[in-house]
């Protein structure tokens, strides 16, 4: 168990680090200079001021020195846990922004994730063994998983907030609420997390229901299910096995969903003007604001990361042949 | 016994409250999350939008790239004010301005000023804070520069001398633009550096409102609360403005901004919003102008050629392009009448009193494809096997547009260009650039034609001749960073335009001899092909407020929060609205 614990965090460390520095190059190969963006805001009338202004502003976030030395800076400075400062939020510490970025888009990602897994294979499973269910069922998770979380995202903000009027329009809260804990403020912040969290949940558990579904089916008429039915197993009994085969293809789904749901999580921010970090990175990229990039990416990395290594442990507790395979190989 | 349904259903439950939970203890809990929560009351809350894309993180008004909405206007304020609907400068914390000598500057400070800090505005303050120019990171180091040391306070004045003949104009723009911090807040203030970065968390200033920090939240909005006592108010020189509350909102979206103002969430929206017009029309937004062009002009969009390539280094071939597009057409279909077409001059129409009607009848340009082509061929420009507009040695031109990816309005007007263009034989092809890029480009020279918009409103036409024949041109390293990005050089034209900046105001023949001249030079050698003038979009719903600025009646003021425009009588129409319920008496 352990080595195959240090194999996956090995693992895992050179991910990081290749991720890391894909994160890092990215946003500093692009063509433009966030600087220059930042001063064109600037009614800056005079050509000398123009200079000790740029100049500033670059030898402030380390901007004048060559490449190779920003990319070492930027390590030593990741040890530190500095994240540097945003360009466009001057002198905003990038870490600041994401801690208050970050808590909207956990808010999301976590129970759409995980609800939309557990129901969605909840109802697949259900659709593969009632004739009407998956008649029903099937056509609405094909059209859920086939739209883009954008598209149903603007869809239910107009038909619910704009021509029905039934839930808000945007942002985590009423413009006039005070924050503070009120039962009245959570239930504000609950009708503007409700059309979010579903344009995430829905697309999502559409995915899950129809992959369940299938399997189920393909469980259903393996040989051991087979073997069982003839041996005169409760049909309960033989699903209860197809159902339990066929979640673990789904928890390594889950794993590699993760990123696709982050990024869904993104753009469904921005249509709902949600501010978590789906928005911030979406301002960051428009603006080329370097470390705001790096940041919320690294955090986005670390995130998936530490989501692939608890569903690889997942992995080893629900899954016998696992811990058999681990055992026979530390007996080798 | 609890059932599997049971469970299924207390996990949904558990889940949202744990969402909520984790938004509302952590993502809420800026500064100001208190325990017990306070809500705004609509009636007394004007809510804006339209200024703040991004996080509202900087109570720095020297930082005027991201100052929160509201911090100059409505908690720091200016020693002027400027009026462009009017063109007259507002007294405001200096009781008078006036030049007092060739070289010598005189400010009375207002009586009577405190600040929220309940200290009382001094003539040294004033001082101070000009002081603060010394920094060469203050974009009004150039000024400081010129001044004799110290600056003199004497009783209620503050005396400003120069060394050398003072920038009239840049001093003039200056004194309605500085912001006026409090010295006990801004004396942490000692370096260049930290000029940039200086942050108060609670900004002390003398204006009508403070900062709420229980209810700021970087993330979403800024909320500012009436102060008890406001000396506008109260020496009577401005009405006491009605909303207790102002939260201006950050701004996500053209698209969400559409939907918070149909909403009724906002009451004030300063977004380019396509199609505002029906909304208009049919009653349901206001803008300045009740018809076209609805929204009053903000800037000039103009067509920038880079003047350092052929053929567009030749004046003639520029003017045929001025000639060869449909500026009509992109006011009507692009914009729906929401902008208005720009004179060959540019000049704004709050400048319209500097346009020399003669010189346009003489220099100006008019849409004319059939003209534009005989232009070109009469210059000695040929013809391609196509009947398309070939350099003079007979190869191929095809000269390549950008504009931001995504403005959408641009990207219309783009094709529109091109395609009236075409009718005059000249090709014209777009090449997509995100906004980085395009302004990468621009600033270096990497361009043949882009369509740019770099020069606000303000009291004199100097800063837009500043931006368009403004010299050196840097061709290395960054490229032009806020001028000339056409790379126009033309010594005589910036000599003028140096000139003008150092001609007292009192010298009006002069003045008006000056822009003359530029205007000619602009519209005879076309650097830049003046378009359309972009609104300052703005639309006001009347579900919570009303008495909004309107063309006509009493109230003509500039209806925007932008940066820059409380000073321009934005502040007037905070002071101006009224409740809904005290319109009505109710």
């Amino acid at each position: 168990m352990l080595r195959y614990l240090l194999r996956k965090l090995l693992v895992y460390s050179l991910t990081f680090v290749v991720a890391v520095t894909i994160d890092w190059s990215i946003p500093h190969l692009m063509p433009g200079n966030p600087v220059l963006t930042l001063m064109s805001r600037i009614q800056i009338q005079n050509g000398e001021v123009a200079q000790h202004l740029y100049d500033s502003y670059m030898r402030s976030f380390n901007l004048d020195l060559p490449l190779w030395k920003q990319y070492w800076f930027f390590w030593v400075s990741l040890f530190h846990g500095d994240l540097g400062t945003s360009i466009m939020q001057f002198p905003t510490p990038v870490s600041t922004i994401i801690v208050h970025a970050m808590p909207y888009t956990l808010g999301l990602l976590i129970p759409a994730t995980l609800l939309s897994w557990y129901v969605g294979n909840k109802l697949g499973a259900l659709a593969a063994r009632r004739k009407v269910l998956d008649n029903s069922l099937l056509p609405v998770g094909y059209v859920l998983t086939a739209t883009p979380y954008m598209w149903l995202a603007i869809l239910m903000s107009f038909l619910f907030a704009v021509t029905w009027q039934v839930l808000p329009v945007g942002f985590a809260y009423d413009p006039t609420a005070g924050r503070g804990w009120s039962l009245s403020f959570g239930l504000d912040l609950f009708r503007h997390w409700l059309l979010p969290f579903l344009s995430l949940f829905l697309v999502s558990c559409g995915g899950w229901a129809i992959g369940m579904r299938n399997l189920i089916i393909y469980e259903l008429e393996s040989d051991y299910a087979h073997y069982l039915e003839s041996l005169g197993a409760p049909r309960k009994l033989v699903r209860k096995y197809a159902f339990r085969n066929a979640l673990l293809p789904q928890i390594t789904g889950l794993a590699l969903a993760l990123g696709a749901v982050i990024a869904g999580a993104l753009v469904t921010e921005i249509v709902f003007s949600y501010p978590g970090l789906g928005y911030q990175v979406y301002r960051a990229i428009t603006n080329q604001d370097y470390f705001v990039i790096q940041g919320i990416f690294l955090f986005i990395i670390v995130g998936v990361l530490i989501a692939n290594f608890v569903v690889d442990i997942v992995y080893v507790i629900v899954d016998p042949r696992t811990r058999i395979g681990m055992q026979e190989g530390g007996q080798a | 016994m609890i059932t599997r349904r049971k469970r299924a259903a207390a996990g949904w439950v558990l889940a949202a409250v744990g969402a909520i939970a984790v938004i509302a203890a952590f993502g809420t809990g800026g500064a100001g999350a208190t325990w017990q929560a306070k809500s705004y009351p609509r009636s007394q809350t004007l809510i804006t939008s339209g200024t703040q894309w991004g996080n509202v993180v900087s109570m720095n008004p020297f930082n005027t790239a991201t100052y929160a909405a509201g911090t100059i206007g409505l908690v720091n304020e200016t020693l002027l004010r400027y009026d462009p609907l009017h063109n007259t400068y507002i007294s405001w914390l200096a009781k008078s301005t006036k030049w007092t000598g060739p070289k010598q500057y005189t400010v009375v400070v207002r009586s009577g000023v405190t600040w929220s800090d309940g200290k009382t505005l001094k003539a040294s303050d004033v001082a101070f804070n000009v002081n603060l120019a010394r920094f060469n990171t203050s974009q009004w180091n150039n000024l400081y520069q010129n001044l004799k040391l110290p600056i003199q306070v004497k009783g209620n004045s503050v005396i400003f001398s120069f060394k050398g003949t003072p920038n009239y104009v840049q001093w003039q723009n200056m004194i309605w633009n500085m912001p006026m911090i409090s010295p006990v807040q801004g004396k942490t203030i000692k370096t260049a550096q930290e000029l940039t970065t200086y942050n108060p968390h609670n900004p002390v200033g003398t204006g009508p409102y403070k900062l709420d920090t229980s209810g700021y939240d970087v993330t979403t909005r800024v909320v500012w609360v009436k102060r008890d006592h406001w000396w506008a108010s109260d020496q009577k020189v401005a009405p006491s403005p009605a909303p207790k509350y102002v939260i201006d909102l950050v701004n996500t979206s053209n698209t969400n901004s559409l939907a918070a103002v149909l909403t009724g969430v906002e009451d004030l929206n300063n977004n380019y919003l396509p199609g505002v017009n029906k909304l208009v029309d049919s009653g349901k937004v206001q803008t300045f102008f009740p018809k076209a062009p609805y929204m009053l002009s903000a800037n000039t969009a103009w067509l920038e050629p880079n003047t350092t390539k052929a053929p567009l280094n030749d004046p003639v071939f520029r003017k045929a392009l001025a000639m060869s597009i449909d500026v009509n057409k992109i006011v009507s279909d692009d914009y729906q009448n929401l902008v208005l077409k720009a004179s060959p001059t540019g000049l704004l129409p709050t400048w319209s009193k500097y346009v020399n009607a003669k010189a346009v009848k003489t220099f100006g340009f008019k849409h004319n494809p059939a003209a534009a082509k005989s232009m070109l061929l009469k210059a000695g420009y040929k013809t391609d096997g196509s009947g398309m507009i070939a350099n003079k040695d007979g190869s191929k031109i095809d000269l390549e547009i950008a504009v931001p990816q995504g403005w959408s309005d641009w990207e219309a007007a783009r094709d529109m260009i091109i395609a009236s263009a075409k009718q005059a034989g000249i090709r014209i092809h777009a090449k997509v650039k995100d906004y980085n890029a395009w302004q990468s480009d621009r600033n270096t020279g990497k361009f043949d034609l882009v369509v740019d918009n770099a020069y606000q409103i303000s009291d004199n036409p100097w800063t837009y001749w500043n931006g368009i024949f403004h010299l050196p041109i840097i061709t290395s390293g960054t490229g032009q960073t806020f001028a000339n990005f056409e790379r126009y050089s033309n010594q005589a034209a910036w000599k003028l335009t140096q000139q003008l900046d150092r001609t007292s105001p009192s010298e009006t023949a002069t003045i008006k001899s000056l822009n003359n001249s530029l205007q000619t030079v602009l519209m005879k050698d076309v650097p830049m092909i003046p378009l359309w003038y972009n609104g300052i979009w703005a639309q006001m719903t009347s579900k919570y407020w009303t008495h909004w600025p309107a063309a006509t009646g009493g109230r003509q003021y500039i209806p925007a929060m932008w940066r820059g425009y409380l000073q321009m009588t934005g502040i007037d129409t905070i002071t101006h609205v009224k409740s809904t319920r005290q319109a009505t008496g109710g």
